[in-house]
């Protein structure tokens, strides 16, 4: 027997997940399953204490598929990291989606894995943290008084991922002005692990970069902004030179943090490639 | 009792809401085909098609299943007639002890039903989940590839 015993509830719509959820204690949601089910396992072979109840909402229709609501996309939480990838509706500055999507783990886990799942497991190197972040993603949550909280992804993720709702969707808005680059680096071990996820969105205005948002996932801690090398970007204009230089601008407390040489190095890495690419991207 | 399809059959289990779909099927069924190895998605031999994809078994509940079409290796071959990925794997000597097997298959079938003409680099792409220790990708490659075009005639004919 891989796991321990629990209660497995298998609701069939948003609102008796709601119920169920409001009503059980010891309860944990599941979504694809890939960090739940293998933590559980991890837990029952140190002994540790795993929960009494499950409660699944892959059979809730309401939480699954991409919409086209007009000046935003809204996807759903329970939409598979596969889906992300294929959606035609992902284009423009909502392509990032579908970049980040295509470097998760393997196909395996891209079919199965969701990205209700990807942001709200409380890994701290899970993709799309970031990315929900740089798009200034909203997120959408129910709480169990049936009551909709809309979160901007930046404040969920300040407050490390913490909630006791659950969350249905995310909006974010369509802007085919602004452009994005994404690079992942991960660790060389058996498990498919990013060491780092890195996202940059902006907008080019007379020649100069504008409103750039650098989210950064260390893999220690939840996604977060690098102000101070936004700071620096806005205003400059694309050019060879500016990968370089912005490595002196960048908030070193959040790459460096309980990094090794080779980390540190490779997030630096990271930072010359994307940038390398935005200049690219606006030649 | 509930019911799973699996294989394009019916059956009738008194589920456990904790059991995995990987038990299930080798320890309740004795689908033995499907195989069981690392236990936590790391390594693909579990691989079973649900709804045309392929998925891992073994992070997969089975009482999360019911009312979808699951297919195991044991369901690929239409009697004596193997399907086209299995004959090809066979006619390309992709196979060396075979363990990783019934798990590269599921995943190639699963890829070339969705996209009968992939490139090498889609094929790659779409089984960089499932591991080989016999390093036999480049065979196993050539298989698929072959496999899909061999499907596509079928299809037309």
């Amino acid at each position: 027997m891989l796991l321990r015993p629990f209660n497995f509830h298998t609701p069939n719509s948003l609102e008796s997940a709601v119920q169920a959820y409001g009503k059980l204690r010891d309860v944990k949601l599941q979504a694809g399953g890939t960090f739940l089910l293998n933590s559980l396992k991890t837990m029952k072979r140190k002994g540790v204490k795993t929960p009494q109840h499950i409660i699944s909402l892959a059979h809730i229709p309401e939480l699954r598929g991409i919409e086209d609501q007009g000046d935003c996309v809204v996807i759903k939480s329970m939409t598979n990291i596969d889906e992300i990838y294929d959606s035609p509706l992902l284009t423009g500055n909502l392509g990032v989606l579908r970049v980040a999507a295509r470097n998760i783990s393997s196909q395996l886990i891209r079919n199965m894995a969701t990205l209700g799942g990807n942001l709200t497991c409380r890994y701290t190197w899970t993709e799309m943290p970031a990315v929900m972040v740089a798009s200034r993603a909203r997120m959408h949550f129910v709480g169990v008084d049936g009551k909709e909280e809309i979160v901007p992804a930046e404040d969920f993720f300040k407050n490390a991922a913490k909630t006791d709702k659950i969350f249905t969707h995310v909006s974010i808005k369509k802007d085919d002005g602004i452009s994005f680059v994404y690079y992942r680096a991960k660790k060389s071990v058996h498990v498919d692990i990013p060491l780092l996820s890195l996202c940059v969105t902006t907008r080019l205005v007379k020649g100069k970069f504008s409103q750039t948002i650098v989210a950064v996932n260390n893999g220690v801690a939840f996604a977060q902004r690098d102000r101070k090398l936004e700071e620096f970007l806005n205003g400059k204009s694309p050019g060879k030179t500016l990968a370089e230089t912005a490595l002196e601008h960048l908030d070193a407390a959040i790459y460096d943090a309980r990094g090794t040489d080779y980390k540190k190095y490779m997030f630096r890495v990271g930072i010359k490639h994307i940038l390398r690419d935005l200049t690219e991207k606006h030649r | 009792m509930t019911k799973l399809n699996i294989n394009k059959r019916e059956y009738q289990l008194d589920l456990k809401g904790h059991e995995t779909l990987l038990e299930v099927l080798r320890d309740n069924l004795g689908l033995t085909g499907t195989k069981t190895a690392c236990e936590e998605s790391e390594c693909g031999t579990c691989t079973v098609v649900m709804e045309g994809k392929a998925v891992l078994s073994c992070i997969t509940l089975a009482a999360n299943c019911v009312g979808k079409e699951i297919t195991t290796i044991e369901g690929l071959a239409d009697g004596e007639q193997l399907h086209p990925v299995q004959q090809a794997f066979i006619d390309h000597g992709a196979v060396q002890c075979g363990f990783c097997i019934p798990g590269m298959i599921m995943s190639a079938k699963a890829l070339l039903d969705k996209n009968p003409e992939p490139t090498l680099e889609e094929i790659q792409y779409g089984l960089d989940g499932n591991l080989c220790r016999c390093a036999c990708y480049l065979k196993i490659f050539d298989a698929i590839r072959d496999a899909g075009e061999k499907m596509k005639t079928l299809k037309g004919s």
